[in-house]
């Protein structure tokens, strides 16, 4: 009998999964070697930086952790709970937007012994929940628990313009934790990214729906991000504006008050169209859904949708409800708004002149006031045209970044950050028409004009063919571009 | 210029006034005890986003007797004015004063006094004439009944913005241990007036010279100062020989180019961008923008719109233009605050506003952008900020800004709205407050719409016309503010 109990004993433990006791035997520690690019003379990359974070086995032999834990990475290395060997692991998949990456481990050795870890639902309000991980680069795991304390739509900082579903805990976040599972009832609940300065015992965990978006996503072998509305609402809660739109004084219904142009919801939807639902989510005249229970932004409706999937909107229009089907894009200009990674920036270099695309990353090297004098011109071509005057708009404004001193450029004033206007007559639209303008024939010289002030430069073509190739040379850039 | 600003001078005034004064000797008497007067000048300062409160300032600065019932200071803290008060011999009684003339560009006044007994003992100061003195110098000022006097070192002349206008004129620099100078007082020097301060920064004074005020204060006196004139465009050295090659200008390097040239104000003829300065008034320019002054040593070229010379008088240019040399008489435009988008002061005028159910409408204008503080540029939006680079066009001379709502349940669902420039009302494009004026009386079927300006903020939102007055009404008495309006006077 004892024999038979004890077979079944070992036959259950076979069968039920082991990680119900333990989940941290699915939790690694991740050492990343980075490299960032110099946004300011972009064939350089910056010194090589050491840093830990966390990470998780889920299913289908892979590792879930944060974008941020492995960004810019040359090298990563894993190791396992209470293994003191080193794996060497790569990047599958990463989505900087939702800060969340996929690694594999290529020994199949490391996955011997490790059950993944399961995910669960959107924890609720109020409950436990308990982060693994290795803050502060520790050697040994570490537990902390806390509770939820609000579910709603948060900035994420990796990337700094989008905001998504976030969860907020007074469960310790510290560095190094980055990437490391949050349990409840033995499954992942979210994954710990963040915290916040100035808020005492408050972290932040990636829930998930963002998660679930993430795997779903990559189903196609690449990742293309979290769709946005493509419009700007405000709250329709004046009696006034509700009559004059003929609407029921109900607090249903968000305006739209504009659009943002060039996406695909300007096709479809237009300025005081009153957006009353999305998808499966009735909007309140704040502008917000009841989701999970929890009332937030109706971005959260968008959010559900992949890249190119289209939403039905029921909207009121011309004193009407009407349903609309709007088809909603990751915006591919949200990324030089916000911070780019791994994709070192596009350049080129003639005659010391080193021209690159306008970016957020690019004006960060002006220093923390980046927005003031010495870049407002950029900074206003960046952030504002495109909603002011987007029939003006260059697909990728291009700045002279810098000029390699040399003879033939020597006498310039213009020493860089400058937004390029023109070069030999033609207008620079994006970083191709550069090269195009400088194999324009010109008279002997070329002109490069600035904005806003209409300052120029000029400079002698055959000088500068001439010393083109020692000027790359003198400064060890290796290419004069990347395209 | 880096120049303290008023409550930096104050500090600095309080604080030698607390340490210094045990130091401080009376110096020996002299005739500058004589033309020397003390001014207190009392103000009104408004709250900038709550316009119809003002505020009472207080300021002392220093005034130079020039003549008969005449005493000179600068124009700084004389706008809004309500009481002047002149003080002589450092101490005892006050006189009343008022200002006879003043020119804020120039940053010059004139105050006379009606009380005759004010005038008795005071002797008129002189200006040095011909080539300013180096050597020398000293700082005069009445300070706890004494008459300070410090010696100032000579600096340099040097163009640079006016303290109260975008003009650039010139200013003598020098260094003193004297500290919160800026405030007129005179810089002397063989017992003549070489110049009045006007700022400081650190240990180094500005003052306007004597070559600067003089020939002001004599066209003045004769009835023929029609103000200042300037240069508007804008111009950069060159030293890319590349350039000259491609203007095809021959020869040595040489002239300022003219880059960016506004549209108003448009003498004519006029200058256009790529235009090479190459001399003004006989003076030739160098390819750094510089001329050699007789009197003064290396300056740049925009002394010239002023060196003796104002608006409406002509200077001789010759340009290279299109690869050919060509003479230009220019004819100096008198500037004129509101000629930018933005105007660049306001004075004299209480801020103009108009109520209207709740929505607080505004000129967007600097003296609005610098209630954000002393560094403005960075702490005001960054929007709002931008639009002071930016020219007015003939749609549009001016802006208005919806600065802020007063909550009430007329405007539920706005509350949070401020600080967006107002592109249109009722369909009507709004340049200045009188436009808001105009158009909220042509409401549109009952509504009045008010249109922002593109950008990533709020575009637009609708009001009830037929409630907007008794609204207004309510918002006035909640809020105590005694006017719905100010608007000034055309």
């Amino acid at each position: 009998m004892k024999y038979i109990f004890s077979f079944l004993f070992v036959l259950a433990l076979l069968v039920l999964p082991a990680r119900a006791a333990d989940p941290e035997k699915a939790v690694v520690q991740i050492f990343t070697f980075s490299q960032e690019a110099d946004w300011d003379e972009p064939w350089k990359f910056g010194p090589l930086r050491r840093s830990s974070g966390t990470g998780f086995v889920i299913k289908g032999r892979r590792i879930m952790t944060n974008a941020h834990v492995v960004s810019w990475a040359r090298q990563l290395m894993v190791k396992r709970y209470q293994d003191p060997r080193p794996y060497l692991a790569r990047v599958v998949f990463v989505g900087h937007d939702c800060d969340l990456a996929l690694l594999e481990v290529e020994d199949s050795q490391f996955y011997n012994g490790v059950e993944p870890l399961d995910f669960g639902p959107l924890p609720k309000v109020r409950s436990t929940v308990v982060t693994y991980g290795y803050p502060a680069g520790g050697e040994q795991i570490s537990y902390t628990r806390g509770v939820v304390s609000r579910i709603e739509l948060q900035t994420y900082a990796h990337i700094g313009n989008r905001s998504l579903l976030g969860v907020q805990t007074d469960a310790a976040i510290n560095p190094g934790n980055s990437g490391g599972p949050v349990i409840q009832d033995d499954k992942v609940i979210g994954v710990a990214f963040q915290g916040m300065p100035g808020l005492e015992n408050a972290g932040f965990f990636i829930p998930p729906p963002v998660i679930q978006h993430f795997l779903d996503d990559i189903q196609d072998g690449k990742y293309d991000g979290f769709p946005s509305a493509g419009i700007r609402t405000a709250p329709l809660q004046n009696a006034a504006f509700r009559r004059k739109l003929k609407l029921p004084d109900d607090d249903r219904g968000v305006r739209v008050d504009s659009i943002t142009p060039g996406t695909p919801a300007a096709q479809v939807l237009r300025p005081d169209d009153v957006v009353l639902q999305v998808g499966q989510y009735p909007v309140g005249s704040d502008g917000s859904i009841v989701y999970e229970g929890n009332r937030m932004s109706m971005a959260m409706a968008v959010q559900e949708a992949q890249h190119g999937h289209k939403i039905p909107y029921r909207i009121w229009r011309g004193g009407k409800e009407q349903t609309l089907a709007v088809p909603v894009e990751v915006s591919a200009t949200d990324k030089v708004l916000g911070n780019q990674y791994d994709l070192p920036p596009r350049y080129f270099i003639y005659g010391g002149l080193v021209f690159t695309p306008l970016s957020l990353d690019y004006l960060k090297t002006f220093g923390r006031s980046w927005s003031d004098t010495a870049g407002a011109e950029l900074t206003y071509e960046l952030f504002y045209r495109r909603h002011e005057s987007p029939t003006t708009l260059r697909s990728e404004p291009i700045v002279l970044s810098t000029v390699l001193a040399d003879e033939v450029n020597a006498s310039f004033r213009v020493r860089g950050r400058a937004m390029v206007d023109k070069i030999n007559g033609v207008r620079i639209e994006r970083l191709e028409d550069v090269v195009r303008a400088f194999e324009t024939p010109s008279n002997g010289q070329h002109v490069v004009e600035f904005l806003p002030k209409n300052t120029f430069e000029c400079l002698e073509r055959t000088a500068a063919d001439k010393a083109h190739q020692e000027i790359l040379k003198t400064y060890g850039i290796q290419r004069d571009r990347r395209l | 210029m880096t120049q303290l600003r008023y409550p930096m001078r104050l500090f600095f005034l309080t604080l030698c006034l607390l340490i210094s004064a045990p130091l401080l000797r009376a110096a020996p008497a002299s005739d500058w005890e004589n033309s020397l007067v003390y001014l207190e000048v009392t103000r009104k300062t408004y709250e900038v986003l709550q316009p119809w409160t003002p505020k009472a300032r207080t300021v002392q600065k220093n005034g130079l007797v020039i003549g008969p019932r005449e005493i000179l200071t600068t124009a700084e803290e004389l706008s809004d004015r309500t009481l002047i008060r002149v003080q002589k011999g450092g101490r005892g009684k006050w006189w009343n004063a008022e200002v006879v003339w003043l020119d804020y560009h120039a940053n010059l006044a004139i105050l006379t006094a009606s009380d005759a007994t004010l005038w008795a003992g005071l002797k008129p100061a002189t200006f040095v004439t011909g080539k300013p003195p180096k050597d020398g110098l000293q700082v005069v000022r009445w300070r706890n009944g004494n008459l300070e006097t410090r010696k100032a070192e000579f600096n340099q002349f040097i163009v640079e913005d006016a303290r109260l206008s975008f003009i650039q004129h010139l200013q003598l620099e020098a260094s003193t241990e004297m500290q919160g100078v800026g405030w007129a007082e005179p810089l002397v020097a063989g017992g003549k007036v070489a110049g009045i301060a006007s700022g400081q920064g650190g240990n180094n004074a500005r003052f306007l010279p004597a070559s600067f005020i003089e020939p002001i204060l004599t066209a003045r006196k004769a009835g023929k100062y029609p103000g200042l004139g300037y240069f508007p465009f804008t111009w950069t050295p060159v030293e890319n020989p590349s350039t000259f090659k491609f203007l095809k200008l021959p020869g040595d390097p040489r002239g300022a180019l003219v880059v960016d040239v506004p549209k108003t104000p448009a003498p004519e003829p006029n200058l256009k961008p790529r235009d090479l300065i190459l001399s003004v008034d006989g003076f030739d320019v160098d390819n750094q923008g510089y001329y050699k002054d007789p009197d003064y040593g290396q300056l740049i070229v925009e002394n010239l719109g002023s060196r003796r010379k104002f608006a409406g008088e002509v200077v001789k240019m010759k340009i290279w233009r299109d690869g050919a040399q060509t003479n230009l008489d220019y004819k100096l435009p008198k500037l004129d605050y509101s000629v930018k988008l933005l105007a660049e002061q306001t004075f004299d005028q209480a801020p103009e506003y108009l109520i209207a159910g709740g929505l607080v409408f505004q000129p967007l204008n600097i003296p609005m952008l610098r209630g954000f503080g002393e560094d403005w540029k960075r702490r005001a939006p960054f929007r709002l900020v931008h639009f002071a680079g930016e020219a007015p066009t003939a749609e549009r001379t001016a802006l208005v800004a919806l600065t802020s709502v007063l909550p009430d349940p007329y405007v539920l669902g706005y509350q949070d709205a401020r600080l967006l420039v107002v592109d249109t009302i009722n369909g009507q494009k709004i340049s200045r407050v009188t436009d808001v004026q105009t158009a909220l009386q042509q409401p549109q079927d009952g509504f009045h719409t008010v249109e922002f300006m593109r950008g990533d903020n709020l575009r637009r939102i609708v009001l009830d016309a037929g409630q907007m007055d008794a609204a207004t009404k309510r918002i006035l008495e909640r809020y105590r503010i005694p006017a719905a309006s100010h608007i000034a006077a055309k």
